[in-house]
C-alpha cells in the first residue's frame, strides 16, 4: 500500500470516536465535573468543591446502601449461573439441534417484553392475596410474605438476567469438543470428574461472562428493588433516584454514580481477567 | 370527541411512521402542532380526560403533563427543563415560597379569582402572598391521618398515631416515600403542636428522628404513589404513614376494605395550588382554566377526581357536591357542621397545613429520611 | 430415555415456566374486568385495551417509540458496522481502548446513564426532545449491533475482499460488492435488535423525554401514577409488536441464508 494518506480506514474508525466522545465520554466526564459542584436555591454551581463527595462517603445510609447492593449483585451472579447451569446443560448435551434452537429462540422472547410489565405482573403473582399464595396454601402452606423483601428483588434480578445467563452458557457448553468428554469417559473419569475437570473448565469463558452480566444487570437495576423489594434497605440505584429527586442535589447522585462506576469496573475487569487469563 | 381525535391521532402517527422512515428525527415537530398545547407539572391525575377533557374540547386545547410526586421532586424537573417549558405548574402550597424564590413563576391577577367564594380560612393562604401581591390560588386540598386496614384494625385503635406501632402489624406498615407527611405525623404524636409540627426546636426534632427510628421494625416498604395503591389493596400492607383519604377514598370505591381517619393527635392537611409558570405567553387561557377548575363544576371533578380525591376549599364547592352526590359530601364531610367537616377541625386546632421544617433545613430533613430508610 | 434426562427436561420446563409465567400472567390480566388484579379472576373484556387506545397520548407515545426506535436503530447499526468492520480489518495503536470505548456502554447502570445523558443534552439544548433519546438510545445500541456484525464478519473469508481488489476494485467498490452484501443478515438482525432495545428501554427515555413520552416512559408512569391494567394491555401491544419485528427479522435472514 502506498504511503500517502489514505481516507479509507479513517472513515470506518472515526464515527465511534466521534459519537461516543461526544454522548458517552462527554456525559460521563460531564458527571465527574458535576460531583464538585454546588448547589444553591435548587440550582446547580459550577465550582471545585469536595463537599459532595465528603457528605456522601461520610455517610452511613451511603455505606449501608453499597453493601446491600454489591451483596445483592453477588448474590444474582451465583444464584442465576447455579440455576441456570443445569438447564444449559441439558440443552447443550441432553436435547436435539431443533430444540436447542427453539429454547434459545424462546429465551430470546423476554428480551421483547417490558421489564416493567413483568415486574408489575410478578407484583401481582406474589402478593400475599396472589396466585402463587393461593395454590400453596391448597398444599396448607402459607401465606408467605414475598413482596417487599430480599427474596422479591431477587425474583425480580432472575426475571432480568436469567435468559441471558442460560444463552451465554449454553452456547460456551455447546462449542465443547465432544471428543474430550468421550475421552474422558474413555479414561475411566466418573461423571463428577468430567463435569469438574472437564466441562467446566472448558466452558470457563461463557460461565463467567453470564455471572458478570448478572451481576451488572443486577448492580444497576432500580424497578426489581424498588416495585418488588419495597425499597427495604433502598440500594444504590435507589438511592441515586432519591438523591435527584430531593433538592436537586444532583452532584450527590453524581458522588454516588461514580462510585457504582467504578465497582463496576473492578468487577469487570477482574472477570475478564478471570475468564481470558492463564489458561491450563 | 374522542371518536375523531382517535382517527386524527392514527392519521398523525401513520404520517409520523412515513416520515420516520426518512429517519429524519426532526419530524415529529410537524405534528405537535394545531390544538393549543398547554404544559402543565402535576401530580399524577391532574391533566387526565376525567379532569381536562372537557375544557380540551371547549377550547381547543390540549394538555401536555408532566407528573412528579413529591415537592423536591417537581422543583427537580423544572430546574433541568428551559425557562417556559411549564405553562401551568399545580404546586403543593408549602413549595410555593420555593418557586417564587427561584423565580419560576408569575405574579397573579388577584380581581380575576373568585376569593369572595374561598370559605376564609383560605383565602389567604401562607405563603401565596407576599403582602398584597398573589403567587398562587389554592384549588384543593385533603387530609393525612392513620390509614389502615379495616378487616385487622378498628377504628378506635386508629384514632392516634401510636397505632403505627401496633403489634398487630408489625412488618405490614407502608410509608408513603416522601418524608415531610411521615415526619410530620411523628412530630405530631410527640406534641408539636404549637405553633405547627414542621416548626420544631432542635432538641424536639431529635426527639423526632429517635421516635421515627423505633419505628422501624414495624416498617414493610416505601412506595410512590401507585406501589401506595397496590399494597393496600392487595393487603401487603395493613397501614400506612403519611397518606390519607386521598388514596383510601379511591381504594373504597373499588370496594378494599380501608379507611382513613384523622387521629387525637390531629391531622396535616395537603393543599394543592396553581401558578402560572415563568415565560408562558399562554396566560389567557391558563386563567380560564384555573377559573373553571375553581367552579362549582370544576370543584366537582376535582372532588371526584380518579386519580385521587380533594376537598373543595370553596364555599359553593361544597353546595355543588352536596347537590351532584351527597354520599359523596357526607363521606368526605364536605357539610357544614358536619364532625369531619375540615373547617370544623381547622377550628378545633386539629388540623395543621403541611409546611416545610421551619428551623431545620429541608435537606436535614431529606437525610434523615434517607438514613432512616438504610437503618 | 435415561431417568436423568426425564429430570432434566422437567427442570427445563420449571425455568421456561419462570420465564414465562410474568409474561403470561400481564397477558391475562390485561383481558381481566378487576380494576386490581386479584384472584379469582373477573370477567373477561377487552375494556382496557379500549381505555388505553382511546387516548391519543397512547397513540402519540407510539408514535413517538416508534420514530425514536427506527432513527436510534438506523445510527446504531451504521456506527456498529462501521466499528465491528474495523477491529476486523484493522490492527493499531490504542485499539485495545478503541474497542473499549466500543463496547463499555452496557456496563454503566442506566440510571446513571439517564443521570448523565440529561445533565449533557441539557447542555447541548437538546434534552426533552426525540433527538435526545434516539442519541441516548444510538450509544446503548451501538455495541449490540458491533457485536453481531462482528460476529458475521468473523466467518468472512479476509481473502474474499483482497480478491475483490486484485480484481481491480477499488476498496470501496470491494466493501459495496462483497462485504455488505456478505453481512447484510448481520446489518438486519442488528437492525431489528437495536431497534426493540430502543422500544423496551424507559429509564435513560424517562430522564431525558421531558414531555415526550415514549410507550415504555408511559407505562413508568402508570406504574407510579394510578396503577391500572392498563399497563398490561399496551405491555401486550408491545410484546406483539416487537416479536413480529424480530420474526421478521429472523424470516429474512433464513431467506438469506437458504438461498
Amino acid at each position: 500500500m502506498s504511503k500517502r494518506f489514505e481516507a479509507y480506514p479513517y472513515v470506518w474508525r472515526l464515527p465511534l470516536l466521534i459519537w461516543q466522545g461526544l454522548f458517552f465520554v462527554g456525559p460521563l466526564i460531564l458527571m465527574v465535573a458535576m460531583s464538585f459542584w454546588l448547589v444553591r436555591n435548587y440550582r446547580m454551581e459550577p465550582d471545585f468543591v469536595l463537599k459532595n463527595w465528603d457528605r456522601m462517603l461520610g455517610r452511613d445510609y451511603f455505606w449501608n446502601a453499597y453493601w446491600v447492593t454489591l451483596w445483592r449483585a453477588t448474590l444474582a451472579g451465583v444464584l442465576a449461573s447455579l440455576i441456570a447451569f443445569p438447564a444449559s446443560y441439558a440443552l447443550a448435551f441432553r436435547v436435539s439441534e431443533t430444540t436447542r434452537r427453539w429454547a434459545i429462540f424462546f429465551l430470546i422472547v423476554p428480551f421483547f417484553t417490558s421489564y416493567l410489565v413483568r415486574v408489575y405482573a410478578w407484583q401481582v403473582l406474589l402478593a400475599e392475596s396472589g396466585p402463587i399464595n393461593a395454590v400453596l396454601g391448597f398444599g396448607g402452606l402459607g401465606p408467605f410474605t414475598m413482596l417487599n423483601s430480599g427474596f422479591g428483588a431477587m425474583v425480580g434480578y432472575m426475571t432480568l438476567v436469567l435468559p441471558l445467563v442460560v444463552i451465554l452458557q449454553t452456547f460456551s457448553l455447546a462449542a465443547i469438543d465432544r471428543n474430550l468428554i468421550e475421552a474422558a469417559w474413555n479414561l475411566g473419569a466418573s461423571p463428577r470428574e468430567t463435569l469438574f475437570q472437564v466441562i467446566l473448565p472448558a466452558a470457563r469463558i461463557g460461565l463467567i461472562l453470564g455471572a458478570t452480566f448478572a451481576f451488572i444487570l443486577s448492580f444497576g437495576d432500580f424497578v426489581s428493588p424498588f416495585y418488588l423489594g419495597g425499597s427495604k434497605p433502598p440500594t444504590l440505584s435507589i438511592l441515586i433516584i432519591d438523591t435527584t429527586k430531593s433538592g436537586q442535589q444532583w452532584p450527590r447522585a453524581a458522588v454516588v454514580a461514580i462510585m457504582m462506576i467504578a465497582t463496576l469496573f473492578v468487577a469487570a475487569f477482574a472477570a475478564v481477567g478471570a475468564a481470558y487469563g492463564r489458561r491450563k | 370527541m374522542t371518536r375523531s381525535t382517535f382517527t386524527l391521532s392514527r392519521r398523525r402517527l401513520l404520517a409520523g411512521a412515513a416520515g420516520a422512515a426518512l429517519t429524519t428525527p426532526m419530524i415529529n415537530r410537524a405534528w405537535a402542532a394545531d390544538p393549543v398545547q398547554i404544559n402543565m407539572l402535576a401530580w399524577y391525575g391532574h391533566a387526565e380526560p376525567d379532569i381536562v377533557a372537557e375544557f380540551e374540547a371547549a377550547n381547543n386545547v390540549k394538555f401536555v403533563p408532566k407528573y412528579y410526586a413529591g415537592g423536591d421532586n417537581m422543583l427537580g424537573l423544572i430546574a433541568q427543563s428551559p425557562p417556559g417549558t411549564y405553562d401551568l405548574i399545580l404546586s403543593d402550597a408549602e413549595f410555593v415560597q420555593q418557586l417564587n424564590m427561584a423565580g419560576y413563576i408569575e405574579e397573579m391577577d388577584p380581581s380575576l379569582y373568585p376569593f369572595d367564594d374561598f370559605w376564609p380560612e383560605y383565602q389567604k393562604f401562607p405563603g401565596h402572598w407576599t403582602d398584597d401581591q398573589l403567587w398562587s390560588v389554592m384549588v384543593r386540598f385533603g387530609l393525612l391521618g392513620v390509614s389502615y386496614n379495616s378487616d385487622v384494625m378498628t377504628r378506635e385503635e386508629a384514632m392516634s398515631y401510636n397505632a403505627f406501632w401496633n403489634p398487630k402489624i408489625t412488618g405490614k406498615l407502608g410509608h408513603f416515600d416522601w418524608h415531610l407527611p411521615s415526619l410530620g405525623q411523628i412530630s405530631l404524636l410527640n406534641g408539636n403542636r404549637d405553633p405547627s409540627p414542621f416548626d420544631i426546636s432542635e432538641d424536639a426534632w431529635e426527639a423526632v428522628m429517635e421516635k421515627t427510628l423505633s419505628l422501624k421494625p414495624q416498617v414493610g416498604g416505601y412506595f410512590d404513589y401507585g406501589g401506595t395503591f397496590a399494597s393496600l389493596k392487595n393487603g401487603e400492607m395493613l397501614a400506612m404513614a403519611g397518606i390519607g383519604d386521598w388514596i383510601t377514598g379511591v381504594l373504597q370505591k373499588d370496594g378494599a376494605p380501608v379507611a382513613s381517619v384523622i387521629p387525637e393527635e390531629g391531622g396535616i392537611q395537603w393543599t394543592e395550588s396553581y401558578s402560572i409558570g415563568k415565560g408562558t405567553t399562554k396566560h389567557e387561557i391558563i386563567n380560564k382554566f384555573i377559573n373553571y377548575m375553581l367552579s362549582p363544576e370544576g370543584q366537582v371533578k376535582s372532588i371526584k377526581m380518579a386519580a385521587y380525591p380533594g376537598l373543595s376549599p370553596l364555599k359553593s364547592g361544597w353546595k355543588a357536591i352536596q347537590e351532584a352526590d351527597p354520599a359523596e359530601a357526607k363521606r368526605s364531610g364536605l357539610i357544614e357542621g358536619d364532625d369531619q367537616s375540615p373547617i370544623k377541625l381547622l377550628s378545633e386546632g386539629r388540623l395543621f397545613f403541611r409546611d416545610i421544617p421551619r428551623q431545620q433545613d429541608l435537606e436535614d430533613w431529606n437525610d434523615f429520611w434517607s438514613e432512616y430508610k438504610t437503618a | 430415555m435415561r431417568p436423568s434426562d426425564i429430570a432434566f427436561r422437567l427442570y427445563l420446563v420449571a425455568l421456561f415456566t419462570f420465564v414465562f409465567l410474568p409474561i403470561l400472567t400481564s397477558m391475562v390480566f390485561s383481558l381481566n374486568s378487576d380494576r386490581f388484579p386479584t384472584v379469582p379472576l373477573g370477567e373477561v373484556t377487552t375494556h382496557w385495551y379500549e381505555t388505553a387506545f382511546s387516548r391519543p397520548e397512547v397513540w402519540t407515545a407510539f408514535g413517538n417509540s416508534l420514530i425514536v426506535a427506527v432513527c436510534a436503530a438506523a445510527l446504531s447499526t451504521t456506527l456498529g458496522f462501521v466499528t465491528a468492520y474495523t477491529d476486523f480489518r484493522y490492527g493499531f495503536r490504542f485499539k485495545p481502548a478503541y474497542l473499549a470505548l466500543a463496547l463499555l456502554p452496557p456496563t454503566i447502570p442506566l440510571v446513571i446513564m439517564g443521570l448523565a445523558m440529561l445533565a449533557w443534552l441539557g447542555r447541548l439544548g437538546i434534552s426533552g426532545t426525540l433527538p435526545g433519546i434516539i442519541v441516548a438510545h444510538t450509544v446503548m445500541g451501538a455495541p449490540f449491533a458491533m457485536a453481531i456484525c462482528r460476529l458475521r464478519l468473523s466467518q468472512m473469508d479476509p481473502a474474499l475482499e483482497a480478491a475483490a481488489w486484485n480484481l481491480g476494485a477499488s476498496q470501496w467498490r470491494a466493501m459495496r460488492a462483497v462485504v455488505i452484501p456478505f453481512c447484510l443478515p448481520a446489518l438486519i438482525s442488528a437492525y431489528c435488535l437495536t431497534a426493540a432495545v430502543s422500544f423496551d428501554e424507559f429509564i435513560v427515555a424517562w430522564f431525558v423525554s421531558g414531555l415526550n413520552k415514549t410507550v415504555p416512559v408511559m407505562i413508568l408512569e402508570i406504574l407510579q401514577g394510578n396503577v391500572d391494567p392498563q399497563i398490561n394491555a399496551i405491555g401486550t401491544v408491545v410484546f406483539l409488536t416487537s416479536m413480529a419485528l424480530v420474526i421478521i427479522a429472523q424470516l429474512l435472514i433464513l431467506r438469506k441464508t437458504n438461498a
